[in-house]
């Protein structure tokens, strides 16, 4: 079943001064599965909150739509089942952080003992036991960001859309965070986040879907990153002729030199051989020959650093330099 | 309605830990110092009369001021800030959470027209001064025009800044509080447009002179039942279209 779906939607903001509309989404779509953890990555400005502010109903789509176990978004329906964090969390100061709780547990429908019960356990589980009682004008960042969380998942939502959960978080409450989402994921519930925090998002999700400049262009599995390097091995060597890496060039992607050890990528699987033959010939001394699978964040700078696009965007482009990507690994 | 009561809870909170309790202060003080200043001037009933004339319209102004001070800055601070999220984000719809805070803010200046009451009652006992049952009845009414107040002040907070909505309420205030003097004098002084202008105000604007019952408590004049409720009648009309209008601008409202 899906939890979450978008589709084609398109959003553009009046400019500050000129009544021009610039268009901010130009036709994003992404879907989640039940029970999946979705990342949203993509640069600043790419259009994750505002895609995120559609979800939930604060901003309406020019064109498109949003749905939530298919009922529209910003619905009655909808709402209640899902928990938000929004990206700069901003709550009631004068509230103490259980009255702030109490507060969106009844606007959420809960109440009585089993609020009170709810309560005591998102306090406990985002770490804020202890300031359970203080006001909300005197918490840290981080706290806030817990505080944001405990609300978010305070009802149990079936859908956790989370907007840079883990920014101003110091490494324990990422830790915690991690627990917490991974906890929910084992329950059953669907979690949707961005976040630019790449090692927390590819420990997490099962899929990534990368904005850039307002469309969708790419969503990968873990399994396809991985893929992305199959046949790729990384080879290290100790005491490599200099010009080694000039020899190799047909055979070997890179060659980084650090601390007398030499790694090398090669291209393919078939040339793994030669290169290794050409290393001991030449008296170097392989240590170590594995596989080398990219991370997300290789995949994250490959999208956006190395070849910036020229300016507009074209979808279609944009999916070719995707295409290229992977073409190159192959 | 749980959610209205939540709403409306956390904001009557909100208003109560601002601190509201000065303004009482500040009346009590105000009413003791202008009676005693005064009261050697006049004799007996002439003093009565100041002590309620004044009591009454401090209740009155410090009210309608408190509506647009508070009322705007938090509508809107909640909509600049996004605290709003929180609460449109869950299973509640743009009209409860209005109601709520309408009755959030109402619920603490009402608490504070109650203090300034008993503060006035006591320094009328005090002074030996008639109490009588039209004084209540214009404290009630002072409530009911503070509530109009209140409703246009959220209705202005759904779509302007605080600085605006306070400027736009106060010209209300002014022109509502003038009644039919206005008109009147355009009808015997101005033009055509003049006058129609006029008409036209003196239609959308609240009428606010039908809440005033100073002359009546000063001067212990008699009061219908029927003027009473009417007026009552009138005003919660008049707020919930203002609600209504608010609502309207809500609805369709984003929030970026
Ligand atoms: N209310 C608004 N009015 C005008 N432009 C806006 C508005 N909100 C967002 N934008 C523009 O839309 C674009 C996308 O903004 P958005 O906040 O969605 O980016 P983001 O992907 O969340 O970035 P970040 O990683 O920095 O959080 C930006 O260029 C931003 O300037
Ligand atoms: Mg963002």
């Amino acid at each position: 079943m899906e939890a979450l779906r978008v589709d084609d939607v398109r959003k553009s903001f009046r400019g500050d001064l000129s009544l021009r509309r610039r268009e901010v989404l130009r036709g994003v779509s992404l879907w989640a599965e039940a029970g999946e953890i979705l990342g949203f990555l993509g640069p600043n400005g790419a259009g994750k909150t505002t895609t995120i502010k559609i979800i939930l109903g604060l901003l309406r789509p020019d064109s498109g739509s949003a749905t939530i176990f298919g009922a529209p978004a910003g619905g009655r329906d909808a709402a209640r089942r899902i928990g938000y964090l929004p990206e700069t969390p901003y709550f009631h100061p004068h509230l103490s952080l259980r009255e702030f709780l109490e507060f969106c547990g009844v606007l959420s429908g809960l109440s009585g003992a089993g609020l009170r019960g709810r309560i005591g356990e998102t306090i406990d589980l985002v770490g804020l036991g202890p300031h359970a009682g203080r006001r909300l004008r005197g918490f840290s960042k981080g706290m806030l960001q817990r505080a944001g969380l405990a609300q978010a998942i305070l009802h149990d939502p079936d859908l956790l859309v989370l907007d840079e959960p883990f920014s101003g978080l110091d490494p324990l409450g990422r830790k915690t965070v991690r627990d917490i989402l991974v906890d929910l994921k084992g329950r059953g519930r669907t979690i949707f986040f961005s976040s630019h925090i790449l090692p927390d998002m590819e420990a997490l999700c099962d899929r990534t879907a990368i904005i850039r400049e307002g469309t969708v262009t790419r969503s990968v599995t873990l399994d396809e990153i991985y893929r992305l390097g199959e046949g790729r091995v990384e080879v290290t060597a100790r005491g490599c002729a200099p010009g080694t890496a000039h020899d190799l060039a047909d055979y070997v992607e890179s060659a980084q030199c650090s601390g007398g050890e030499t790694f090398l990528l090669v291209r393919r699987q078939e040339f793994v051989r030669t290169v290794i033959q050409h290393l001991y010939r030449s008296g170097a001394e392989v240590l170590e020959v594995t596989n080398h699978h990219p991370s997300l964040e290789e995949v994250f700078l490959d999208e956006f650093a190395i070849r910036p696009s020229p300016g507009g965007t074209d979808p279609a482009k944009s999916r070719a330099v995707g295409a290229g990507a992977e073409g190159r690994a192959s | 309605m749980r959610a209205i009561a939540a709403v409306a809870r956390s904001t009557f909170r909100e208003t109560i830990r601002e601190k509201l309790l000065f303004l009482v202060a500040a009346y009590g003080l105000v009413l003791m110092v202008s009676t005693w200043i005064l009261s050697p001037l006049s004799v007996g009933a002439a003093r009565d009369k100041i002590v309620v004339d004044v009591g009454l319209a401090g209740i009155s102004l410090f009210g309608v001021l408190t509506a647009i001070m508070i009322g705007g800055a938090l509508v809107h601070k909640e909509i600049d800030k996004k605290a709003v999220y929180l609460v449109l984000t869950r299973p509640v719809s743009r009209g409860e959470y209005l109601v709520g805070k309408f009755a959030g803010i109402m619920g603490a200046i009402g608490s504070l027209v109650g203090l300034m009451a008993v503060l006035l009652v006591l320094i009328m006992l005090a002074g030996r001064v008639e109490i009588t049952r039209v004084l209540f009845a214009a404290v009630a009414l002072s409530l009911v025009e503070i509530a109009v107040i209140a409703a246009v002040v959220v209705f202005f907070s759904t779509f302007t800044t605080p600085i605006l909505t306070s400027f736009f309420t106060i010209g209300v205030f002014i022109a509502g509080s003038l009644g039919s003097d206005l008109r009147a004098f355009a009808q015997k002084f101005g033009g055509a447009a003049m006058q129609r202008t006029m008409d036209a105000m003196y239609f959308a604007l609240p009428n606010l002179t039908v809440f005033n019952l100073r002359s009546e408590a000063v001067h212990g004049l008699r009061l219908t039942a029927f003027e009473f409720f009417a007026a009552v009648l009138y005003g919660t009309v008049y707020a919930g279209a203002m609600l209504y209008f608010a609502w309207l601008v809500l609805r369709r409202r984003e929030f970026a």
